[in-house]
């Protein structure tokens, strides 16, 4: 697969998961401009790819959905929930086309075939008309009355190309548009051809092209990446122009340009120019204030209605050469010069307040904007999970090196008596400690991922599950950014999908329950994360029927689940943790959506292998709460897994100092211990067996013996073991219930088989 | 291919120059950096072509047999070289 499929891959699978969200939200919330928007970008972008890794059927299939998110954006035709069931759907295939092509690098043999049938059932949805001729131009968003900024370039285009724009100007224009166009730099590969785009715009009066960023060198430049702005004015209809880009529309600016504005257009006018026009206008208030004391009243305010009017209109401010042009007008035929210099004054304050914009509601046409608000981009590197393991295992080799250091210094001491060097090298040692630990902090902060992706996709779940089974449930997601661990994270999705379906399923009533127990007839489900401590909390609640305990019983005693005298003896708090117990269902019916009896207990399983808890609260007619209780980050130990007396123990690999064989002669025996020596010191032996109280193994005479060294806190054993299988890095889930206060032990892990494995508290068993 | 090189060393454009032509067309502007551009010959020319044309710095040899760039680029081609 190349690097270019390959991002197509990571990138179809996160515009899935985007336009899959934004479906939901615009369902539920109703289609607002922005929602269609992102949902039409996401399928446009989408679209474009596809035909960039040459898969036309998705390509076609995606282009039926894009023409009919284009009719809802225009209001041809209202979003509803059969046209979103289309829209999923049509993703759904999409993301199993994405998972075949990354499989296989192709689409299956009946693609085609699938894809057709999505595009009729999408088009199903557009009136008959708009079936065969392309959508009509999308309204762009308009904001009546408010002030358009006319962009510089305008200006500048219409200084310099003013000759051959009138020549082309038609008689009878009743509006103007500047178009900006700035193609994004993957456009080609989204089969775009912006030059193509830009022919189609009619009545065009002025185009220019340019890089956006100055060209490379020929020697650098990359052909596919597109480097260029367009720009053009044209007096053809807005709407035709709006058409001809609405694949577009975040790409494009298209601005409405007063006539007067275009006709009058001098020479851009800088912020110097502006103070000059200041001042000229500045210079002629001056002049009429002192003007009744002059013979020639009407030459002298004459000439500085003039001159100011020529000034604005320079200064490309037509409506306030106007203004006073007519108070000119009025003060020759009045012989008082005081309204002139009223409307100067007035020029003087509209100058100072709006330099560069031009009041928009002073003419009709032109009014409306299609800009884009700049998105903050969120940059994010992508870095394979394999590289980031890489640095969490080397970050772990070196506190392992980190803490020979220690050793080190103690021989130093103790074998050379260095005291000094011995020192410095603690010290050393301790200033790598902390480097160490900050470095593996780091590090696991890099595995830390918010769960919302693992919330959005249970809004699409909630959404199918409550439709399938004709209720009316929305959810409430809340605190998705909290973070934890990526293990943790990706195996909370199978629990967090049970249940989310539990409660859908068994949960809520249906709205003919629900209205006849006086609840609202929509039921909700929240769900929300958040971080308290160390640890990272998930509860699942909902405003359902809550789990009855009596029937609870009377269904552990009919399954077996619990022997009855002792289902009678438990609490009903008790009594409702059964739910979890294997094989436990009270669903009446087997439904193919939950019920099973799986569900439950399997949530519990999959949340105590990450070392979490799960609790549960309910109310019987109230509702249920789920409360899962997690590490933030999964503390894994590297264990070494022994056999003793026929059973097996974990050791911690901390603990151990080393392994070692010794035959039988060399193990002497001290009063009612024996020990062996090693390197110069005696280590006492202790049996692993006979520790645990376990039978052991005969010893042969002439059969070498297997310790475990272990060294903790100054003092040394060895631990005699049949035999060493694993080394294993496992997540340790601390000894609960009655074996909590138990010494000597770490805690208990699974082992693949499903076995539990009691790992030992070495430094605890020293004798 | 509707971009070659011909006898006299010219790069030259002809008919419909689909964007598959830009890369071609950059490594033969690559390889001779004084060569001229024909777009005569030229019908439709792509925006990633076009591109390609603009960054080379070249004045093409015309007019372009594209009408549309004809009437709304050449001109200003031709005036850049001036101002330059």
């Amino acid at each position: 697969m190349s690097a270019l499929q390959e991002q197509f891959v990571t990138e179809a699978r996160e515009l899935i998961s985007q336009a899959t969200d934004d479906l939901i939200v615009l369902e539920r919330d109703g289609a607002s401009p922005e929602r269609i928007d992102r949902v039409f970008r996401a399928f446009h972008t989408l679209k474009g790819s596809a035909g960039v890794v040459e898969l036309p059927a998705m390509s076609i299939m995606l282009h039926a959905a894009e023409d009919l998110l284009a009719s809802v954006r225009q209001g041809a035709i209202e979003s509803g929930p059969d046209m979103i069931d289309a829209a999923l759907a049509c993703l759904d295939q999409v993301s199993r086309w994405v998972d075949d092509f990354e499989a296989t690098g192709a689409l299956p043999a009946q693609a085609g075939e699938d894809g057709r049938i999505l595009a009729e059932r999408l088009r199903s949805f557009l009136p008959a008309a708009a079936g065969q001729q392309p959508p009509a131009p999308a309204a762009w968003p308009s904001t009546p009355g408010k002030v358009e900024t006319l962009p510089k370039w305008v200006a500048r285009m219409i200084a310099s190309e003013r000759d051959a724009m009138a020549a082309r100007m038609p008689k009878r224009a009743s509006a103007a548009f500047a178009i900006s166009y700035q193609p994004i730099a993957g456009c080609f590969y989204n089969g775009d051809d912006p030059l193509q785009l830009m022919r189609q715009v009619p009545d065009l009066l002025a185009f220019h092209i340019e890089p956006r960023e100055g060209f490379a060198l020929l020697v650098d430049i990359d052909p596919y990446a597109c480097n260029l702005r367009l720009r053009a004015i044209s007096v053809g209809g807005r709407d035709e122009i709006a058409k001809i880009f609405r694949l577009v529309p975040d790409q494009v600016q298209i601005t409405g340009i007063p006539l007067d504005a275009l006709a009058a257009i001098a020479p851009a006018v800088n912020d110097a120019d502006q103070s000059l026009i200041r001042a000229v206008i500045e210079a002629q208030c001056e002049l009429l204030r002192v003007s009744d004391r002059t013979d020639d009243f009407a030459g002298c305010t004459g000439a500085a209605a003039r001159v100011a009017t020529n000034a604005l209109r320079h200064a490309n401010r037509p409506q306030l050469a106007d203004r006073v042009q007519r108070a000119g007008a009025t003060v020759l035929t009045q012989h008082d010069a005081r309204p002139l210099l009223t409307a100067l004054e007035q020029v003087l304050v509209a100058l100072a307040d709006s330099p560069t914009t031009i009041a928009a509601d002073v003419d009709g046409p032109g009014t409306a904007a299609a800009s884009t608000t700049e998105r903050p981009v969120e940059r994010v590197l992508r870095v394979s999970e394999a590289k980031i393991e890489a640095l969490v295992n080397l970050a772990g080799e070196l506190v392992v090196a980190k803490n020979a250091l220690a050793h080190s210094a103690r021989r130093v001491e103790q074998d050379f008596a260095g005291q000094e060097v011995a020192r410095s090298i603690r010290r050393d040692h301790d200033a790598i400690d902390r480097l160490v630990a900050e470095l593996h902090g780091t590090i696991l902060q890099l595995r830390m991922v918010p769960v919302t992706q693992v919330f959005r996709s249970l809004h699409r779940l909630v959404r199918d599950v409550s439709r399938q089974l004709g209720k009316d449930v929305g959810l409430v997601a809340s605190g998705e950014t909290a973070e934890a661990d990526k293990t943790i994270v990706d195996r909370l999705f199978e629990p967090l999908v049970h249940l989310v379906r539990n409660a859908v399923d068994h949960g809520i009533e249906s709205p003919t329950q629900r209205r006849i127990a006086g609840k609202p007839e929509t039921a909700t489900i929240s769900i929300e994360a958040s971080r308290i401590g160390d640890r990272f909390l998930i509860e699942v609640s909902d405003d359902g029927r809550g789990i009855d305990p009596v029937v609870v019983r009377r269904k552990a005693s009919e399954k077996g689940l619990v022997p009855v005298d002792e289902l009678t003896a438990l609490t009903d708090e008790r009594v409702i943790d059964l739910v979890f117990a294997p094989g436990f269902s009270t669903a009446a019916e087997v439904s193919d959506i939950s019920g099973r009896g799986i569900g439950m207990d399997v949530v519990r399983t999959v949340i105590e292998q990450i070392g979490g808890r799960v609790s549960l609260a309910s109310r019987v007619g109230t509702g249920t709460t789920v409360r899962l209780d997690l590490p933030m980050t999964i503390a894994m130990s590297r264990i070494m897994v022994v056999e003793a007396g026929g059973q097996l123990f974990g050791i911690s690999m901390e603990a151990v100092s080393e392994t070692v064989r010794v035959t039988p002669d060399r193990v002497s025996r001290i009063k009612n211990n024996e020990g062996f020596v090693l390197r110069e010191r005696v280590v006492p032996i202790v049996s692993l067996a006979e520790l645990m109280n376990l039978p052991e193994r005969t010893k042969e005479a002439t059969v070498a013996r297997l310790f475990v060294v272990i060294e903790a806190a100054g003092r040394i054993a060895a631990f005699e073991v049949d035999a060493i299988r694993d080394r294993l890095d496992v997540v340790l889930k601390p000894m609960q219930g009655l074996l909590e206060s138990a010494r000597g032990y770490a805690g208990t892990t699974l082992l693949g088989d499903g076995q539990v494995l009691l790992v030992l508290d070495m430094k605890e068993l020293l004798p | 291919m509707t971009v070659r090189r011909d006898d006299n060393g010219v790069i030259v454009l002809e008919g419909v120059c689909p964007v598959e032509d830009a890369e071609p067309l950059l490594q033969m502007l690559q390889a001779m950096p004084t060569a001229d551009i024909d777009w005569q010959a030229c019908h439709q020319l792509h925006t990633a072509v076009l591109q390609l044309v603009l960054a080379s710095g070249r004045i093409p040899i015309g007019p372009c047999g594209d009408a549309w760039v004809a009437q709304w680029l050449a001109p200003k081609l031709t005036q850049n070289e001036a101002a330059r």
